[in-house]
């Protein structure tokens, strides 16, 4: 059984189409990054993921759950309460953390826990302590947002995604906001999390991070998948002449 | 930079070297011209003076006024003044004197006076289907009067006769108003039960109102008119006395009379010696005293602007947010109407709004009002107001939290009103109290606009007291009651925001 199951999504913004017919399968533990040049649709693929966006056609599946399906070619999502409870399996990341910021980084990460999925409030605040610690933030748990660095900031959105014991992580370019030596940071959180087998995707244009992070890299343009495949192959061995292009372009930088 | 501040300096001396000669001239063409006469009048009080059908100022006094200048040569100025400032008026030779329908009884020590031309009388106007006959049967109702007028002296001033106190006292309520208009507005709508006022407006007012009022036949009080003068300018009162007993000899005294259907009243006679009374009397007390005694009186006003204030805020800043959200519905028939709402709110003058929250029951649908709905309609007329403006400043105050935040809760699971409750709703509150204090600290000077519908808060009492006394002071320390009220606001509002300064 996948994780999640997306096949024949297109979603298309006014008259332009940003996804073309996209099907992926995400299998359990398994690290994915997806590449692309801006305006390839790979946000908004990610978008639609997580149900930010509506999609126009095509079904959406989450550990056997359908979200989306299909008929005669119209989506149809599910209800409200089933939809919610599929929103549990997932957790997303930010590019800019959206972190709330008249809460403490306590309080960020252990709200929705407490509040959402009603889990005692004792037992929610141990390990909402234990995740700012596993993120090397265990010192700052009453400090606010503002007063944190962006390397910071989205280690402790990473921690309040975790809260909610999903069942796989969504990351929206998480360290396109940030310096070089933060990306590193979050690099080093992501490989940890690899390490405890959680299922993620994530969308960037840090070549170097997808290739050392994930299992398999999914390269797309123009709304459509061009190009997927463990990194050695399409990142060193590119077929594809658009994934060419684009990997010259990167490395020219 | 030593150079440039003195070519600066130059520059300054230059203009008030040039401005002050034409400023003094614009002083002698607009006050020292001795060929203009300046009446002042209540341009709500016919026949004696107002605005007519063609939007003229006309009336018996302005055709005396016309016909002296015409004898005298000089250009008439006719002045309409607020009732309530024309000792102000006066005293700062803004207008020559007051000629309209003035009455001297209790102010005999006050202006320097013609003799008088008008003998008038206190009646009494009520509903013709009130079953009003007699004086005695204004017992417990709600009387009328306009604000520092000859009936409000007559019933309360300190030359009251005892029958005239003993009459005021068995009233429910002595309701002041500004102006006749209003107190008939009142009157027809049911607000009050009667009005008080001079006998020759009453007149002139019932013609022209048509039936549906009647006089009572008893009397008040028997009053003069005259012409009131600067205090001690018995120059240019000799002067108009001189003309006006011209105009008697040769008849065109009781010509305009006549004109004006006065002729029962007019008293105008060569016989009357003008009178000067010269030491001010009962003007003992200290500076001091007279300030404490006047912050006395302006502190119950306070009281009630402090009401309005409070109750105002209460009502207006849940509405508020209750507008903000029709505002951004999706819902469109509903967006619009709020919309339409929020223009014609701040499209119109908070005054105007408040005269049709008070009459409006009544014109529209012919509801009697109660007395104790004046103080409602203050109310709700403000909290009206003030929530279409804090609706405004609300949905700025949502718009300027970030879509990620909304996501964010989104992809947590939190459910509408969660987010809302929790998340955007802090964020807004911070967005905005600058604004919020700005609204909350205009809030506080626009309580005065209550006096439109005769409810008395403190700047009225300024006012009247101001009018009563004969001096602005009353108003300058209304005036520092605000400023003092609007400081601790704005501690209040200051204090707020460092709080909610824990976050960025």
């Amino acid at each position: 059984m996948y994780l999640l199951d997306i096949k024949n999504i297109s979603k298309s913004f006014g008259d332009l189409q940003v996804l073309k017919d996209i099907s992926l399968s995400v299998e359990e533990s398994e690290v994915i990054s997806i590449l692309g040049p801006s305006g390839s649709g790979k946000s908004t693929l990610l978008r639609c993921m997580s149900m930010l966006e509506k999609i126009d056609g095509g079904s959406l599946t989450y550990c056997g759950e359908t979200a989306v399906s299909s008929e005669s070619g119209t989506p149809v999502y599910a209800n409200k309460k089933k939809l919610k409870e599929i929103q549990g399996y997932f957790g997303l990341v930010f590019q800019n953390f959206n972190l709330f910021p008249h809460y403490s980084l306590i309080k960020n990460v252990t709200d929705a826990p407490i509040h959402v999925q009603k889990r005692g409030k004792k037992e929610v605040m141990q390990e909402g302590q234990a995740l700012l610690e596993q993120m090397g933030l265990g010192d700052k748990a009453d400090y606010y947002p503002y007063q944190l660095s962006g390397g910071q900031q989205q280690r402790a959105a990473i921690a309040r995604a975790l809260a909610m014991k999903p069942k796989m992580l969504f990351f929206d370019e998480p360290t396109s906001a940030l310096d070089p030596e933060l990306t590193a940071e979050i690099l080093k959180v992501l490989k940890e999390l690899a390490k405890e087998k959680m299922t993620m995707v994530i969308v960037t244009h840090e070549i170097d991070f997808a290739r050392s992070v994930s299992d398999r890299v999914i390269f797309m343009d123009g709304g459509l998948i061009v190009e997927q495949g463990k990194p050695e192959d399409v990142i060193d061995n590119p077929k594809n002449e658009r994934t060419k292009a684009f990997l010259r372009k990167m490395q020219a930088e | 930079m030593r150079k440039s501040s003195k070519t600066l300096f130059a520059l300054f001396v230059a203009a008030v070297l040039i401005v002050l000669p034409l400023q003094s001239v614009f002083c002698f063409a607009l006050d020292n011209d001795d060929t203009t006469f300046v009446v002042g009048f209540d341009a709500e009080f016919p026949p004696y003076g107002y605005k007519d059908d063609n939007g003229e100022y006309v009336g018996f006094d302005l055709d005396l006024a016309q016909e002296v200048c015409d004898r005298k040569g000089w250009n008439l100025k006719k002045q309409p003044i607020e009732w309530n400032s024309k000792d102000m008026e006066l005293n700062s030779g803004s207008i020559d004197c007051i000629w309209n329908g003035f009455t001297m009884n209790g102010r005999e020590n006050e202006y320097t006076w013609s003799t008088p031309y008008v003998d008038n009388s206190q009646v009494v106007i009520v509903k013709s289907d009130s079953g009003i006959s007699q004086l005695s049967d204004l017992s417990g109702k709600i009387v009328a009067v306009q604000a520092d007028s000859s009936a409000l002296a007559a019933l309360t001033g300190e030359d009251a006769t005892e029958e005239n106190l003993a009459l005021c006292e068995s009233f429910k309520e002595l309701q002041q108003v500004g102006d006749y208009n209003s107190a008939f507005m009142n009157l027809e709508s049911g607000a009050v039960d009667a009005i008080c006022m001079d006998i020759g407006v009453a007149d002139y007012e019932i013609s022209s109102r048509g039936d549906g009022f009647e006089m009572l036949e008893e009397r008040l009080a028997s009053e003069e008119y005259a012409i009131g003068f600067k205090k001690g300018n018995t120059e240019l009162r000799d002067e108009v006395q001189t003309a006006l007993l011209e105009m008697l000899a040769d008849g065109t005294f009781d010509e305009i009379a006549e004109k004006w259907g006065l002729e029962e009243s007019v008293c105008l006679s060569a016989e009357d010696e003008v009178t000067d009374e010269s030491s001010d009397s009962g003007k003992d007390e200290s500076f001091g005293e007279r300030v404490l005694d006047i912050a006395g009186q302006l502190s119950k006003g306070l009281l009630a602007s402090l009401s309005i204030f409070l109750l105002t805020l209460l009502f207006s800043l849940p509405l508020g947010l209750l507008i903000a959200a029709g505002r951004m519905c999706k819902f469109k028939p509903l967006q619009w109407l709020v919309k339409l709402y929020i223009s014609i709110v701040r499209g119109t003058p908070l005054m105007l709004q408040l005269l049709v929250v008070f009459f409006g029951p009544y014109y529209l649908f012919g509801a009697t009002l109660s007395s104790s709905y004046r103080f409602y309609a203050v109310i709700i007329g403000f909290s009206l107001n003030y929530a279409a403006y804090f609706a405004e400043i609300y949905r700025s105050g949502i718009q300027a939290v970030p879509k990620g935040q909304y996501e964010a809760c989104d992809v947590l699971g939190y459910s509408r009103s969660q987010r809302f409750f929790k998340i955007v709703f802090p964020q807004m509150v911070k967005n905005i109290i600058p604004s919020v204090t700005n609204e909350v600290i205009t809030l506080v000077k626009d309580t005065s606009l209550a006096f439109a519908l005769s409810y008395t808060e403190m700047f009225t009492i300024a006012k009247q007291v101001a009018a009563a006394q004969t001096t602005i002071m009353p108003l300058f320390i209304a005036g520092v009651f605000y400023y003092v009220f609007n400081f601790i606001v704005a501690f209040i509002m200051e204090r707020i925001e460092k709080k909610l300064n824990y976050y960025r």
